[in-house]
């Protein structure tokens, strides 16, 4: 272990011994951990540049480690600390390309391929983030079941925030870099009486919580962030999302010389869930404006808008087989066409995906502490909407994921 | 594979799972609160009695529990000795669950002390400073002196959230308190120390313990129903829905007057 993965680990700790050590009413220890083997084929280029079925990728990896401590200082004040552990060789970390023609665009990258300048996390262990660290403050306001949230906190946008995992795939706006799962900020979040909905309101960084070093926004820019879902009637839940956000610094802090690459973003979701009897659809609409104000060539996208769409059904066999079984399926459209022709992130994703849960080993209020997933998917990106070069080495994927998930949770008093 | 044909699956799914799941013959399962447990088993067995074919579950393991079961769909009814909160109901809502409460009780969260402690009066305000640690010795609050023994339920508990909400405000309980699992526990430790003093609800209180006045009321049916005893609260049972069935036979059985005299008889206050 390098010295400072050693010293990343010992300040984790330490923070992880701070609910114990203040002597808190109620401390949550909680872990998740999930194994999985990944196998991947996809579209490559051979040497006569026509693409060819290869096999991308076939390993085990510990795709995901979540460790943390949730801790009650008193009824209204709790805290919350959690760290995320992951393989190295699956971290799949997106990074920043400048293409020949001197565009920006996000694109997973392999590890090998990865320059020193580029790198995002140790390729020597496991990776480790900080996934959560923020204190809820309620009742501060007559307000009822109003909570003040200060720190590295969940965003609250579209499904992100309580995006579960009942699929192996990401939630679609973090799956599509809509929105990280996670960021510093401030939000005042809540519930309407009577279980009607929640809400919330907040301010962020705006970056996440990956993004290290060289990758940082840099810029002094927040992102503003409101969020609002309504259960009118029980089995029905309608929400929308709207968070406006920049990348980069429009200017550069010595110096007058702009940053074509800034980018401003407006981002929309709305949100639709049925429930009833063992059937639970979630469908989600997401729009992402972007505008690049400093950008003047019209060769060039200045502006662009790109939507999604996600239809998420899950049926619950238990009833009928007595075993705590679900089928899952979804459905994913992304849509970056709007790019104009010459830029190489111009492109249109069509996924789709089927998997099955065996959830087990159930608590006293049947939450499983198991469960074993399996998921085919396959992604395709249609050839006239999107730029010939732009789906290289990742053109018509499918994968199979077999996930054993393993949870825990033991509250010490 | 075209929206069209995704939304026309999804609604021929929707369709095929549509048949309502009926409850699962004359079997009942209820689970929560530790509180309602006496009630809930005692007039569960008289019910049975009445009805041979009709069997019915009863566990506790606090409101909590309770509560989360019933959003998981796992029991018929939810015992909770709280109301459900909005952050829950909000979820089971969400899932599909319409919690609906159902009272079956009254209860005075009464304030025990050993038998041999002869305090006669505490206010909420000592109380608070009690169990929050500010107030250390029974001569500060007119007793012998003595240290205050603190033992308190854990915080899973829908008694230990609705003492925490009345009497401290939400206030954190002093470290070194004993946090115990049920009401019966909490109970047999005073009995068992002379400084010590607890929480729990009228039906376990017993004649080892001196029940001691809040504010000089003391928990009886006509300072609970009138909701002068500051600690009052009222006792529930959950369904999904409007209960039906055996489930609506049970829960008007517990309403009748034969259910209410168990619920006097387990040491709670009658509704009516």
């Amino acid at each position: 272990m390098k010295l400072k993965s050693f010293v990343k680990l010992t300040i984790c700790a330490g923070l992880l011994a701070l609910p114990i050590a203040s002597n808190a009413l109620e401390t949550k220890l909680s872990g998740e951990f999930w194994g999985r083997w990944i196998n991947e084929t996809a579209k490559k280029k051979d040497a006569a540049g026509a693409y060819t079925d290869k096999m991308v990728k076939n390993y085990f990896s510990l795709e995901r480690g979540y460790f943390g401590l949730e801790t009650k200082f008193s009824e209204s004040t709790k805290g919350r600390f959690t760290i995320d552990i992951f393989s190295t060789d699956a971290t799949h970390e997106y990074q920043a390309y400048t293409l020949s023609d001197s565009s920006q665009v996000a694109l997973p990258v392999e590890p090998s391929s990865l320059t020193s300048s580029a790198k995002t996390g140790s390729l020597d262990g496991a990776g480790l983030k900080i996934k959560y660290a923020y204190v809820d403050f309620a009742n501060l306001t007559p307000i009822p079941d109003l909570t003040l949230t200060v720190g590295m906190q969940k965003t609250f946008f579209g499904t992100i925030y309580d995006w579960n995992y009942s699929l192996i795939g990401k939630a679609p706006t973090d799956e599509y870099k809509v929105a990280n799962s996670s960021d510093l900020g401030v939000t005042l979040n809540g519930y309407i009486p009577k279980g009607f909905g929640e809400y919330a309101f907040g301010v962020y960084n705006g970056e996440g919580y990956k993004k290290v070093g060289a990758s940082l926004k840099e810029n002094t820019s927040f992102a503003y962030l409101a969020n609002l879902r309504l259960n009118p009637i029980p089995g029905v839940t309608v929400g929308g999302s709207y968070m406006t956000n920049t990348v980069g610094r429009d200017k550069a802090l010595d110096g007058e010389a702009v940053n074509k690459a800034y980018e401003e973003q407006a981002l929309m979701d709305a949100v639709v869930r049925l429930a009833y009897g063992p059937a639970d659809v979630w469908a989600e609409y997401i729009s992402k404006d972007v505008t690049y104000p400093e950008e003047t060539s019209s060769s060039k996208t200045q502006e662009y808008t790109a939507t999604g769409i996600s239809i998420f059904p899950t049926i619950s066999l238990k009833e009928y087989v007595g075993y705590d079984i679900q089928l899952l399926g979804r459905y994913d459209t992304w849509d970056e066409s709007d790019r104009i022709d010459a830029d190489k992130a111009q492109s249109y994703l069509t996924a789709t995906t089927l998997g099955a849960n065996y959830n087990f080993l159930h608590d006293e209020t049947a939450n499983p502490a198991m469960q074993l997933q399996l998921n085919y998917t396959t992604k395709k990106y249609d050839e006239e909407k999107s730029h010939s070069d732009f789906a290289d080495g990742m053109k018509d994927v499918s994968q199979i994921n077999l996930q054993l998930k393993w949870r825990f949770a033991n509250t010490i008093n | 594979m075209k929206v069209n044909t995704i939304i026309i699956l999804i609604v021929a799914i929707l369709s095929a799972v549509s048949v309502p799941l009926l409850a699962k013959g004359n079997q009942l399962t209820c689970s929560g609160s530790t509180t309602v447990l006496p009630v809930a088993q005692a007039t569960a067995e008289a019910f049975m009695d009445k009805n041979p074919d009709i069997n019915i579950s009863v566990r506790g393991g606090g409101s909590g529990v309770g509560v989360a079961a019933l959003q998981n769909k796992t029991v018929d009814i939810a015992n909770s000795s709280r109301s459900m909160k909005s952050k829950e109901i909000a979820a089971c809502k969400a899932k599909g669950i319409n919690p609906t409460p159902y009272a079956i009780a009254n209860d005075g969260i009464s304030i025990v002390v050993h038998k041999n402690n002869k305090v006669s009066n505490l206010t909420v305000a000592q109380i608070k400073g009690i169990y929050t640690g500010k107030i250390k010795n029974w001569k500060e609050v007119g007793g012998a002196s003595m240290p205050i023994v603190i033992i308190s339920r854990d915080v899973a508990s829908g008694t230990f959230e609705v003492f925490n909400e009345k009497a401290l405000s939400g206030s954190k309980v002093e470290g070194a308190a004993q946090l115990l699992a049920s009401n019966n526990a909490v109970v047999t430790a005073v009995t068992s120390t002379p400084g010590a003093i607890g929480y729990a609800g009228l039906g376990y209180v017993n004649e080892n313990v001196n029940v001691v006045p809040v504010n000089n009321i003391t928990p009886s049916e006509s300072t609970v129903k009138n909701g002068t005893y500051p600690l009052s609260r009222k006792l529930y049972m959950y369904t999904n829905g409007k209960a039906k069935g055996v489930v609506a036979s049970y829960l008007s059985f517990i309403q009748s007057a034969e259910g209410q005299a168990m619920v006097k008889e387990s040491g709670f206050i009658t509704l009516n």
